[in-house]
């Protein structure tokens, strides 16, 4: 298992652009420097955004909010694939149950995920229980959906042998099912995870719930430049690691289960 | 609704029974008290409050405040996007310089620029624009790229049989090339810049329907944050087969294509 992660994760770098690739943004930053090298409202330099992480650090429990924020995420997701594959298997192992709630859940996804967190706000109020859901709502759509279009688009043959072989419900689940659903519930976890940072960071900034969102709005309405600055490479950086990360997790997965041609 | 499958349009009898069934327990459940919830309105209650915002005209005004901002955001992320898409696709070099630095900005969360946003320009349309447009640019750009490297080498060595020149080998190999890839971009970057108009308004700029939805639920009024629920994802699915209609009555040969990736 190690072994796997490993060799994915180097999978993984040999796929990345070279690094050299980096340089527009180290220019970018360095030429920023050099005009603006001290505090601005505005344009405060780089180097103050790293003085603004530190005291962050220092002062205001910087780590406790990104691991409220990363901890949400994380439950919100989880749920979220759970309910979501489990309601799309259901849905789309009936041709009719498909069809019937095809208009509704496509106009659930029509709506933007971010329109919830006041709904959710006056239904179940301004608690943890509340930036849960939201962020599984947010999450729930494109999971449930993918994996309801995958099971209807599973090979009639596979059920033929299943039926040939006697299979029972639950081994027909196991052994077809569920395999043939996981290249496409990967896809769907693919489009939730932006959509469930998205609503995870705006539930703390719309009522200050703990988490990174909450800091990150605190600072700019104290003007305090170089904070936002210095929260925004940190956000930018978390997208970014949690994407790497998903990008593993989905090769080793995959390797498992190959796409059949 | 009715469900459009290629060419036939068939009306979803079942999807809209649902539909109906669902309002219909709803209403029935809150009246008799079945289900206590102290602010869920009832769908009646809901219509009436559609009713009234759209009789007063404020809901036109917060719709085409959005509507406004989606648009203006969505065409300059598709512009600059097919741009820079357009440079990177076609030069290699270019693309060994920049596409790391891509790589990094690409994953960042669009609400992680409201902040800098209101910060830069206070709590204004230029602030929503700024938070619609970095996100909404990337899978434009990316996907534009992505079409142009992967046109096929011996079309380019045809245009040099053919002696095209640079602006008729952009004009005939490159860009016929890359529109299916615009066009999926597009299409991706147009819901996205809903999603972002909506959270811009609801953190920042305090106007159209994002805001709405938020001043709605502060004044306590659950059945007009419902109604403007409903008008934004309507919205949202209006502007999406909007915009399938026009490529498809454009260009009928990618629609198809289309279809299958979104």
């Amino acid at each position: 298992m190690r072994q796997q992660i490993l060799k994915q994760l180097d999978l993984v770098r040999a796929s990345l652009p070279p690094l050299r690739g980096l340089l527009p943004l180290v220019l970018l930053l360095i030429v920023w420097q050099l005009i603006q090298s001290g505090p601005s409202p505005y344009f405060p330099a780089p180097s103050q955004w790293w003085t603004a992480a530190r005291s962050l650090y220092a002062r205001d429990h910087l780590v406790a909010a990104f691991g409220d924020t990363t901890w949400t995420f994380l439950q919100g997701l989880a749920l979220a694939i759970i309910i979501g594959a489990a309601l799309g298997i259901l849905i789309g192992v009936s041709t009719f149950a498909a069809r019937a709630l095809a208009p509704l859940l496509e106009f659930m996804r029509a709506i933007p995920p971010p329109v919830t967190v006041p709904v959710a706000s006056l239904l179940i109020g301004y608690n943890a229980s509340m930036k849960l859901t939201v962020v599984v709502l947010a999450g729930l759509w494109p999971i449930l959906l993918n994996a309801a279009a995958a099971v209807r688009q599973i090979d009639p043959l596979l059920l033929d042998v299943a039926r040939a072989f006697r299979l029972t419900p639950m081994e027909r689940l196991r052994r077809i099912v569920i395999p043939s659903v996981i290249p496409s519930l990967l896809t769907g976890i693919r489009v939730a995870i932006p959509l469930a940072i998205v609503i995870t960071l705006l539930v703390e900034m719309l009522t200050s719930l703990p988490g990174i969102g909450a800091l990150m709005i605190r600072s700019q309405r104290n003007f305090q430049s170089s904070e936002v600055y210095a929260l925004l490479v940190l956000v930018g950086l978390f997208g970014f690691v949690v994407n790497d990360v998903f990008a593993i997790v989905e090769g080793v997965i995959m390797r498992r289960w190959p796409p059949r041609a | 609704m009715p469900e459009r499958r290629g060419n036939r349009t068939r009306i979803n009898w079942p999807g809209l029974a649902t539909i109906a069934l669902v309002l219909a327990l709803w209403e029935i459940a809150l009246r008799a008290g079945l289900a206590q919830y102290q602010n869920l309105p009832t769908p009646s209650a809901i219509a009436r409050g559609l009713a009234e915002i759209a009789g007063s005209g404020q809901l036109y005004e917060d719709a085409a405040h959005t509507l406004w901002s989606v648009l203006v955001g969505w065409a300059a992320a598709v512009a600059a996007g097919v741009v820079l898409g357009l440079l990177l696709g076609a030069s290699p070099t270019l693309r060994r310089y920049s596409l790391a630095s891509i790589e990094v900005l690409r994953p960042m969360p669009g609400i992680a620029f409201v902040p800098v946003g209101l910060l830069l320009f206070g709590f204004s349309l230029q602030m929503e624009l700024m938070v619609i447009i970095l996100p909404a640019l990337w899978p434009v750009l990316v996907n534009t790229m992505d079409a142009v490297t992967g046109v096929h080498a011996r079309l380019f060595e045809v245009g040099q049989t053919f002696r095209l020149s640079r602006a008729e080998t952009l004009r005939k190999i490159i860009l016929p090339a890359a529109l299916p890839g615009v066009l999926v971009g597009a299409r991706l970057s147009m819901t996205l810049a809903l999603v972002l108009a909506v959270v811009a308004e609801m953190v920042g700029n305090p106007s159209g329907l994002g805001y709405a939805v938020v001043r709605e639920q502060q004044a306590m009024r659950p059945e007009l944050v419902f109604a403007y629920v409903a008008v934004i994802g309507a919205l949202g699915m209006i502007l999406n087969a909007a915009l399938t209609g026009a490529v498809a009555f454009v260009f009928p040969t990618i629609s198809g294509r289309l279809r299958e990736v979104a």
